[in-house]
């Protein structure tokens, strides 16, 4: 089942002088197990999209659907999609409170009445998926980490939960290099392991090329775009008026075709982008 | 997010009347002025010359009524304590009684000028809180503490510590909320169950909010130094205020009620 809106609006001071559309006519599906992304200028729209999956902000006009479930105010209805979609915020390590990583995890688990045995699984299993070894972390206050690792340990404990849909707000922001693809290729592997599906918010189009199939374009509270990564970044006249650039790869295969170059090169993210120049190298017989 | 959103802070209330454009070291003047006047006047016909001033203050001023009304509402408690308490417990001629309970003229009387005498004090000091930004208000103390930094007390350091608490309450507000939707979207339940529960479940939003806070304090100190600020050098201001017509006005104004009260006081 899928996570669906429904021509979505959502008001900021409705009626009053000052009434603002941060969305307007917003209908989105996304598909269950898939890995999406939500691109857009800042202010265009895309934390308060997110903020309308887990029942944060109610839409002023139209309808969420988790699962087939009208999200309403009903307090039944939001605890059973927020069992189900998780959210990770920007800086999410803001929001650490306990004395050890493993009451930091634990705290989501604790929350939805997990036994004791079920929470020390999810623990471990969560710590393992970020790649931080939980025999040498969990004993630790999460305040004494390095803010990868900090990073890290937040994206675990909404993880923990096990929810079938995880909302990521920017959750490379403020990471180096290394630890961004780390954090990424993490997120890949679990969706594959267990058929999650990764909404990935971002500023970063190499991220998004190289991970999501299929974006959302937001520009101005509607949506610009919906469908697949490739055929959006193809369109280099819309990313241009959304106000996004091109991934380095994108660009590279476009000015190699631009400049003449003959090589059976397609626009694709920088992964696919290198395995065909290898492979062109090999078939021409270069090693 | 809800930063879009405009932010009314306490008992602000924005517009751009004469008595908002009144510069704030003299509406807190004409305040004190006011509040004196109060407690000079010993019966209540006095507060005649005082009610009018005020009144005039606040039609100009252009704040709806019920604002003040809600002003008023903090306080209803101890009027009506006060106003019973002196009916029914001052000596004098009876008018009414019951029982053990007896009226008095004189404690009528009593009572009706405590009354007014609490109106017409928060009035006045509504009236300044609405008109005035908390910001405006900080700087007016500060104006009104300088004389005692000859004493030795720090009265610029302290206005700062005030305006810097003024400016953070908006940001700090924000960052509650930040965080209540991230423990929120965790499962935690804020405010539910039992008082305990309900208790416990605040820690995971005030333990993140103080460690932001002193990071931000931390940043705020090096971005100050980083400008130059020292403390006890001469600081300058943004918004510098000088002396206009509408602040000669607003002191005139409650300088006759000052006057007028006192003068109905000694001759009549």
């Amino acid at each position: 089942m899928p996570i669906e809106l429904k021509n979505v609006d959502y008001v900021y001071d409705s009626g009053e002088p000052f009434e603002y559309f941060a969305l307007r006519g917003i209908d989105v599906r996304i598909d269950e197990g898939s890995f999406v992304g939500i691109v857009g200028r800042t202010g265009s729209g895309k934390s308060t999209l997110v903020e309308h999956l887990n029942g944060l902000l109610f839409s002023s006009r139209g309808e969420v659907l988790v699962d087939g479930q009208a999200l309403s105010r009903d307090r039944k209805v939001l605890s059973s999609v927020r069992r189900k979609v998780g959210i990770v915020f920007q800086y999410p390590e803001d929001q650490f409170f306990a004395e050890t990583i493993f009451d930091e995890v634990a705290f989501g688990c604790r929350n939805y009445g997990f036994s004791k045995e079920q929470i020390d699984a999810s623990v471990q299993k969560a710590m393992t998926i970020v790649g931080l070894d939980p025999g040498r972390f969990l004993p630790l206050s999460p305040f004494q980490l390095s803010g990868g690792e900090q990073r890290r340990v937040a994206i675990a404990s909404v993880i923990a939960m096990g929810q079938k849909y995880i909302v990521l707000d920017e959750p490379t922001a403020g990471l180096d290099s290394r630890s961004k693809l780390t954090v990424l290729g993490e997120l890949e592997s679990l969706r594959q392991s267990s058929n999650v599906t990764v909404i990935l918010v971002s500023h970063n189009m190499d991220e998004v090329a190289e991970f999501c199939e299929r974006v959302i374009v937001l520009d101005e509270g509607s949506v610009a775009f919906q469908g697949s990564t490739d055929e959006f970044f193809r369109n280099a006249d819309l990313v241009n008026r959304t106000g996004l650039e091109l991934p380095q790869s994108y660009r590279l295969a476009r000015a190699l075709k631009d400049g003449g170059c003959s090589l059976p090169l397609d626009e694709s993210s920088s992964g696919r982008f290198l395995d065909s120049l290898h492979s062109w190298l090999s078939d021409s017989g270069v090693r | 997010m809800a930063m879009s959103r405009s932010f009314v802070l306490g008992q602000h209330y924005p517009g751009v009347s004469v008595i908002h454009r009144a510069g704030a070291l003299a509406k807190l003047t004409a305040t004190i002025i006011l509040m004196v006047a109060v407690f000079v006047a010993t019966q209540t016909p006095q507060y005649l010359p005082l009610a009018l001033v005020l009144g005039a203050g606040i039609v100009l001023s252009g704040i709806p009524l019920r604002f003040f009304v809600r002003g008023l509402k903090p306080i209803v408690f101890l009027i009506v304590l006060t106003v019973v308490v002196q009916m029914f417990f001052t000596p004098g001629t009876t008018l009414w009684s019951w029982w053990f309970l007896r009226i008095t003229r004189e404690g009528v009387v009593l009572a009706l000028f405590i009354l007014c005498r609490l109106v017409l004090l928060t009035l006045t000091s509504v009236l300044l809180t609405a008109s005035t930004s908390p910001i405006e208000l900080t700087d007016a103390i500060a104006d009104l503490l300088k004389p005692l930094s000859r004493v030795g007390i720090p009265s610029a350091e302290i206005a700062l510590v005030m305006s810097i608490a003024m400016r953070f309450v908006p940001t700090i507000l924000e960052e509650t909320e930040r965080i209540i939707r991230a423990q929120v979207s965790r499962g935690a339940k804020i405010g539910e169950g039992s008082l305990v529960a309900r208790m416990k479940s605040f820690i995971p939003i005030l333990i993140p909010l103080f460690v932001s806070s002193f990071r931000r304090a931390d940043d705020l100190a090096v971005a100050m130094e980083a400008r130059g600020f020292r403390v006890g050098s001469e600081r300058t201001r943004y918004h510098e205020r000088h002396f206009g017509s509408i602040d000669a006005c607003v002191l005139v104004a409650s300088g006759i009620a000052l006057a007028g009260v006192i003068l109905w006081r000694l001759f009549l």
